[in-house]
Order: structure tokens, then sequence, then C-alpha cells
């Protein structure tokens, strides 16, 4: 147990560390042997546990529970500060009742509760560690070459008399470190009260990362962020009260094993649980703010997006799918959980609407952006089915995707730095400009749609289990946003392989911690590429098998030839993008045919005599995938769904609860 | 049951592209003669490809070559997952991805009209995507399995369970023959109005290339419409190869009748076919044999 409040712990040391220490070179050093110390740390609590049974340590502290409470409220205080200056008062009046449940939750009937195992750890938490502590500091690595890049950028601003940020990256560095000690307790905490602690500091983390530019743009879209997840957050407290009075516990897993036998007893709470994990993973009606953390410099939509906050929505769903099965025993009418079925038809309608407005975005954050909502969409789906096949896809879709979208973020955090845009039109450059980071930003592609992630356990596994779950209307749905999923990656990756011979390298600019963490994200891409076979039969299944009872009968041999083919894709696509930077610099090639007479590679002579220069653009279909049409009709499905899977569960809680009175 | 399936997947990669060739010249003699010309001798696909790989190599780009010949052995492993009986699933994902290699190597090309070409190629795979994907779903639920051999067990041809799929397949496999009214991309006929799309910069090598993965693809597809009547008869393996005759001689006569569609058109059209087929069928499949399946 000592590890775990070490992983806590330390990262606030480190937060405070740079806080304090006011040179740039020094801070700098200060974050890379923190997040070697924090990834060590992980790796080690990580390797004692992956793939055992789950540990519950015998602990619980009423100094640790006043500190955490006194963190939480003081939480609330600052965004009730910040709601308050910046004239927000909707988010203000939610920061009063968050506050207030906080303490109903610490004085009420649940505060007297007794917890015996407040901490625990177990496959699904090692993994997260894992990732939180390799990804999520790796991160921050890089963020330590890309904020002096950034800082000089806004420092050129303010000479010109533009918008922009003044210098606080220390500010910047210790609100992720803290991000990081957050993350680390929602995935050890047992005791909820703790766990919703935890909770609160991640919003509140992204909250400030989010508008760390204080520009307009990104002051708005913080509060959206806020408002959004402080709904989310007074779902997960109502939800801690009423488990607190209804069940008399107040530690996650005893919850869940009276849930499993009394599932009308729990369905409210896990109804509320489900809401705040589906605003954390930004799903619909709650996507916007993920969007708007685009504004945000790229370390912070990088980790937000792979290793932090959109995890922590889907680790607790997923720790709740027990409850969520489609299928209870126990219910009235056809025994189908309403939580479950909502949260089902909620991830999925993600999941195509957001596939489907990614094909009309250019902006590359952007993309990536509209591919993590879709990517959690089939977590949550896979989460609200249950079963052990869909638990066990849900699992892998979090590695893999953790790997590939923190490696495709930082690819194009760089770029956009030396190439002074993130727009994919301009990825043609990046062959002769970058060739490196071309050949690496490929590879996050290829982890992203084609090996093993896309292709094996999206389709594969989780087509297998969508079927299986007799919901026909997602297998339908999953067909259509797959087909979108295609379209969007296969346009980026032809616009990186074409490539534009016209331009110099300026690869040499690159920070060095910035190519460590690339290197980083792209070895672990790799290995878990590579090692899939054994991280499924050594660690995903024998968990999977305690959760849900199932046996997941992988890799069978289909499954190995698709792996093998998948992992030739996987090396060949990056080898290719390598040889097309050589051939480029070489010259290679010819005139292409204008239907005239040609002139170099973008222009060409008209009946007139004159040149012309040719552009070609990408197709973007804004007319039929329109962003804000598909949009505004996702957040009404998806409001209307939740709307019905919560009343449907207050409806089941008052006739359970009346018939035992 | 093993070498058997070995050896079917060892007949089809010796005999398909044969098999591919011939048909392609069928089809051009077929449509020659619809046009009331006289078309080619029946082998001309073949000497066509034997003069290719004579030109001089002027390959715009190393990098094209490896990026077809990498499609072409997709495509093959393709049909001998097909033909091993092994993961239809599996059959489908490969198709997809020699597309996508196809799709990278034309993009090679700065030539605007490949450009052009591309975009479409990919938009094409868009449209196809959906109806493959609930085609594999329909194997799945009528036999329980994605594996193809589970189709050699069953009483009935699945088509008496998947009309509908059938019909969706048909429709998509006009897109993927490259046959009017849906060759945007690139179409045999010399009437395309960005030349031949996304292989104008192409000669030689490359060329044959395509040619003999095209040869594959063909029966790969023609293949894909034999497996709705199989059963567990052996004689039924004639009942497919006379329907993929027949698809194919009605694509033919589509390909003959119909003017070229906008992109827009050929988009929405296929996605509502498959939309509606997929539906429709599904919600059959759950009326007439409800086995736990929830219709929503």
């Amino acid at each position: 147990m000592g590890i775990i409040w070490f992983l806590i712990v330390f990262p606030l040391v480190a937060a405070a560390l740079c806080v304090i220490s006011r040179d740039e070179r020094l801070r700098g050093v200060i974050v890379c042997v923190s997040a070697c110390v924090i990834a060590v740390g992980s790796i080690v609590l990580a390797a004692q546990h992956l793939g055992g049974t789950a540990r519950y340590y015998a602990f619980s502290s009423v100094a640790i529970s006043v500190v955490l409470f006194i963190v939480e409220l003081a939480l609330c205080a600052y965004i009730m500060w910040r709601s308050l200056s910046a004239r927000k008062y909707g988010v203000f009046v939610l920061a009063c009742v968050q506050a207030l449940l906080a303490c109903v939750a610490e004085f009420g009937p649940s505060g007297s509760v007794e917890v015996h195992r407040a901490v625990y750890i177990d496959t699904l938490s090692s993994i997260m560690v894992l990732i939180i502590g390799i990804i999520g500091s790796g991160i921050c690595v890089y963020a330590v070459g890309y904020m002096r890049d950034f800082q000089r950028h806004q420092d050129e601003l303010a000479r010109q008399g533009k918008e922009f940020s003044t210098d606080r990256q220390g500010f910047f560095f210790a609100v992720m470190f803290a991000f990081l000690s957050g993350m680390f307790g929602i995935v050890t905490f047992n005791d909820l009260a703790w766990m919703l602690c935890a909770w609160e500091v991640t919003t509140v983390c992204s909250f400030y990362l989010i508008g760390y530019t204080k520009t307009a743009e990104a002051t708005a879209n913080s509060f959206r962020q806020i408002w959004m997840n402080l709904i989310g957050g007074i779902a997960f407290a109502t939800a801690v009260i009423i488990i607190g009075v209804t069940c008399s516990v107040m530690e996650l897993d005893r919850f869940i094993a009276i849930g499993a036998l009394a599932p009308m007893a729990a369905m409210l709470p896990v109804a509320l649980l489900a809401l705040a994990s589906l605003t954390k993973a930004a799903q619909m009606p709650f996507h916007t703010w993920l969007l708007g953390a685009m504004v945000a410099p790229t370390p912070t939509s990088a980790l937000l997006h792979s290793s932090t906050m959109v995890k922590a929505g889907v680790f607790l769903l997923i720790r709740l799918s027990p409850l969520m099965g489609v299928y209870v025993s126990g219910l009235p009418r056809m025994g189908i959980n309403p939580v479950g079925f909502s949260v089902i038809l909620v991830g999925c309608i993600t999941f195509l609407l957001a596939s489907l407005i990614a094909v009309s975005q250019s902006n590359a954050k952007r993309v990536l952006a509209y591919s993590t909502i879709p990517t959690r969409g089939r977590i949550v789906t896979c989460a609200g089915i249950g079963s052990a096949a869909a638990v066990w896809a849900a699992i892998f879709l979090l590695i893999f995707h953790a790997c590939a979208k923190s490696l495709l973020f930082l690819c194009v955090g760089t770029a956009e730095h030396h190439i002074g845009s993130r727009n994919i039109e301009d990825m043609d450059s990046l062959i002769t400009r970058m060739p490196k980071l071309a050949v690496l930003m490929a590879f996050g592609i290829c982890g992203m749609f084609i090996a093993p992630f896309g292709m094996l356990v999206s389709k594969w596994a989780a087509l297998g289990a969508f079927v299986n779950s007799g919901v026909i209307v997602i297998v339908i749905m999953l067909a259509f946003g797959s087909a979108a999923t295609f379209f969007f990656w296969a346009k980026w990756l032809a616009k990186i392989v074409a490539g534009d011979p016209s331009a110099e390298n300026v690869e040499g600019s690159v920070h060095t911690t910035e190519w460590c963490a690339l290197g980083l994200m792209a070895l672990l891409l790799a290995a878990c590429s590579i090692f899939l076979p054994a991280i499924s039969s050594g660690v995903v299944t024998p968990y999977v098998r305690q959760l849900t009872g199932g046996v997941m009968r992988m890799p069978s041999a289909g499954d190995l030839v698709l792996m093998a083919v998948c992992a030739f894709v996987m090396i060949a696509i990056p080898l290719v993008v390598a040889l097309r930077a050589r051939s480029i610099r070489r010259g290679d090639g010819h005139q292409p045919y204008f239907g005239g007479v040609g002139h170099g590679h973008a222009a060409f002579m008209d009946s007139m005599g004159q040149q012309v220069a040719y552009t070609q653009r990408n197709w973007y279909l804004e007319g039929m995938f329109n962003e804000e049409k598909i949009g505004m009709i996702g957040t009404v499905l998806c409001t209307i769904i939740a709307f019905m899977g919560i009343s449907a569960s207050v409806g089941l809680a008052v006739v359970f609860f009346g018939s035992v009175i | 049951m093993v070498w058997l399936s070995v050896l079917l997947a060892i007949l089809f990669v010796v005999v398909a592209p044969v098999l591919g060739c011939l048909i392609t010249g069928a089809d051009r003699i077929l449509t020659a003669r619809m046009q009331r010309r006289r078309g080619p001798s029946i082998l001309q696909p073949y000497y066509d490809v034997r003069k290719l790989l004579e030109k001089d190599a002027r390959a715009n780009d190393v990098v094209q070559v490896i990026l077809l010949a990498l499609s072409l052995v997709m495509l093959v492993v393709a049909g001998v997952c097909l033909y091993a009986g092994a993961n239809f699933l599996l059959c489908i994902l490969l198709e997809t991805l020699s597309s996508l290699m196809f799709i990278l190597a034309a993009s090679v090309d700065p030539s605007p009209f490949v450009q052009v070409g591309v975009q479409r190629e990919i938009l094409q795979v868009m449209c196809c995507e959906p109806m493959l994907l609930l085609f594999a779903v329909g194997v799945y639920l009528y036999t329980g399995s994605f594996s193809v051999s589970s189709l050699f067990s069953t009483n009935l041809p699945m088509v008496v369970w998947l009309p509908l799929i059938f019909i969706g397949l048909v429709f998509v496999l006009t897109i993927k023959l490259r046959k009017s009214p849906f060759d945007i991309a690139s179409s045999h006929h010399a009437h395309q109005e960005i030349v031949a799309g996304a292989s104008t910069e192409m000669s030689g090598l490359s060329l044959a290339l395509i040619e003999v993965t095209h040869w594959y693809e063909l029966v790969i597809l023609m293949s894909w419409v034999g497996m709705f009547f199989v059963t567990s008869n052996p004689l039924s393996v004639l009942l497919a190869i006379l329907a993929a005759a027949v698809v194919f001689l009605l694509e033919i006569w589509i390909d003959n009748s119909f003017a070229r569609v906008k992109w827009q058109v050929m988009f929405k059209s296929s996605w509502m076919v498959a939309l509606v087929c997929g539906m429709v069928n599904f919600a059959m499949f759950f009326f007439i044999d409800s086995n736990g399946l929830v219709f929503f």
C-alpha cells in the first residue's frame, strides 16, 4: 500500500517544486526526474498486481477523510471564486450545490457509515496506473520542450500587441502533476467519498489547464467544461449519498456486490454514477467540452484524451459493468436493465455521430478529438453490454487508445510548432520538412485504425460482442460508424504519403524531450501490438473471468492470422512513409499529367500561355456531414435517452423501496 | 478437413488469376456485343498484362510498386481465408486493407486527376463498408459463427433467410466492380472525366499489378455471391456458380444501360440500401426466428 500512497503524494510534491522553481531549466530537470520516478513507481506497483486477484487493504483513516473533505470544499470555493469573477452565475450555483452535497455526504447519515477497506488495487487499476504513470508522465516530459516553444510564441504575440498568455509555466506543470495524483486516487480509492474528491480534483485540474492561456475563447471553453463536469460531479455526490443511506456501505466493491444481489436497490445510484462517467468520458450530449479543450496547449489535450480525464469516465463504467448488463434477473418488464440499455444507446449513438462529424474536420486536433469521442463511445457500449467479450474489448480499446492517441497528439503538437499549422491540408509538407515525425504520425494513425486496435478489437471482438448482445440496432450503427472512420483516417494517411517536394527539413529544432516522449509512445504502441496475445492471456482474460464469470476464447487461430497481418501492415506503412521521404529527397518522380502543358509539380500553362498554379484539397463533404446538424441530433437524442434511463431507474427505485417499506 | 482447406486455398492462389482473366475477357466481349462491336479475343486481358510487363520500368516511385504489391498480397490472403473456410470478417477486413494500399499507392502521384481519383476511391470504400460488415453479421446470425466453412453445414441456402442482404450486396458489387453507374473513381471505359482516375499516372509494372489484383478481386467478389447459395449438399456449389454467373451478367447489363451518377447519389443510395436492407432483413430474422434478439 505504501507505493499507492507514494504515487498519490509524490506528484503533489513534484507540483510544489514546479511552483517554487523560477528557473526554466531547473524546472525542466525537476519535471523529467519526477516523471521518471512516477513511471518507475507505477511499473513497480503494477508488476505486483497485474493479472492477479484484487487486493483490498484493511485501512481507513479519519484524518485523510477530513483532509480530502477540506480539499473538496477548497476546490468548490475555487470554482465559485472563478465563476463569480467571470460572472458565470450558473456555474456558481452548480458549485454551491456541489459543496452542499459534499457537506451532506460528510455530515449526513452516509458520513457515519464505517469504511474498512478504503484502498485497493486490482488488474484494471494496475492497467490504469501504468497508463497514468507512463503515458501521463511521458506527456509531462514532452511538455518541457513544448511549453518552452509555446511561451516563446506567446512572447512574440505580446510584442505584436496581440492577445497573449503570461508565463505561468510553473503552475502549468504543477497542475499536470496534481492531475496525475488525482487520477491515481480515482483508480485506487475504494472509499466512495475519497473517490469523489479525486474525481473533483481531475475536474478542476482540467478546468485550469483548458483555461490556461486566459484568452476569451479559452475561458469560455473552460467554463463549458466545468459546468458539464459539475453536473457529473453532482450526480456522483448524489449517488454517494444514496448509496450510504440505502445500502449502508461506502465502499465501491461492497456496493457492486450488493448491486449484483439486488439490482433494483442499486439501480438509481448506478444510473447516477453512469451519468457522471458519461460526462467525464465526453459522450453526447456532453461531448462539446472535449472539443473546447482543443484551445489549450497540446500537452493538455494529450493528457485529457489519452491518460486522464476521459479515461476516468470509462474506468468507472467498466467497474460498474457487472451491474449494467442488458439482461439482469430480478427486474420487471422483460428484464431489460434501463441503465445498461441507455448507456449502450448513448455510447453507440455517440460512436456513430461523432465518427460522421470527423469526416468533415480538417483541423488535425479536432479530427483527433472526434476520433476520441467515438472510441469512448465504443468502450461505453462494451461496458454497457457487460459480457466477457465486451469487457475484454473495452479494456483493449482503453490500452491501445491511450498509446496511439497520445502519440498522435504529440505529433500534431510538434508539427504545429514547426510547420505553423495544425491543418491536415498542410500535412503533405510534413514528409519533407519533418520526415521522422511523418513516420511516427503514420505509425500512430495505423495504430488507431488498422492494427490491432482498430481492426482487431473494434470490429472483430466488438462486433462479435455486439451481435451476441442481441441488440441489433447497435451493430448497424457500428457498421456505418466504422465506414466513416475509414474515410477520415485514410485521407489523412494519403495526405502524408502524397508529400510536397518543395520544402526544407526543419526537424533539427525539435527539443530532445519531445523526441523522448514521442519515442516512448511509439515504443509503447509497438510493444502493446506485439505482446497483445500475451497481455490478453496473462492479464486481461483472467481479470475478465473474475469480473464477469465468462470465458474469453482469445486468441484463436483466426485471431493469430489477423494479428500477424495487422502487425505486418503496421510495420509496412511507416516503412513505406520512410521510403517515400527518401525518394522525395532524391527528387524521384516525373512531370505529372495535367491534360495540357505542365509546369513543375503544382502548376500548368493555360491556353493563354499563362502559368496557373493548382491546389488540391482533400474531401470533407461538409454539406453532408455537417458538424452542427449532426451534433444537434446527437445532443437531443442522447439527452432524451439519458433522461429516460435516469427516470426509469428512479421509477424502479421507488417501486423497490415502496415494496420494502 | 484441414487438407481440404489447404488444397482449396492453394487452388485459389493458382486458379483465381486464370479465371479472373477469362471472366474479364468475357466481360469485354459481352460488353462489345451489347454495343454492336466485335470485341477483342477472350485472352486480351492476358496479352495486355504481358505487354505491360515488357515495358521499361518507369514507375513514378518505387514506393508505389511496393504498395501495389502489398495491395495484391492482401487480396490474395483475403481469398485464401475465404477458400480455406476461415473467418469471413477477416476476409472483408483484408479486402479493405487491400483497397487502402491501392489508395496510398495512387496518392504518391501529384497529378490532380490522380488526387481527385484518390478521394473518390476513399469515398467508394466508405460506401461499400457498411453493407459488407452487415453481410458478415448476416453470416454470423445465420450460422452462429463468422467461419465460412459453417455455411457448408446448413440445410437451406443463406439467400432464403437473408434475401435483402443479398440484394444489398449485389448493389455494392457494382461499386466494387467499378461498373456504371458507379464507376466514379476509375473506369474500364474511356469516357471518364478524370481520365483513369487513381491509375492515371501508372504504367508498366504498376498497371500490370493492378490488373492482376483486379482478377483476384473479381473471383473473390463472385465467391461472396456464391456464399449465399451453398449448403451441406455438394451439388449446391454448381448452383452457387450459376448464381454468380447470373449476377455477373446482370452487372454487365447494368454497366451498359446506366449513365454514371454523381458521387452524392452513389453515397446516399449505397448507405440507404445498406440501412434498409440490414434493418429490414434483421427484423425479418427476428420475427421468424427470435432467439433472444432485441430489435429496437
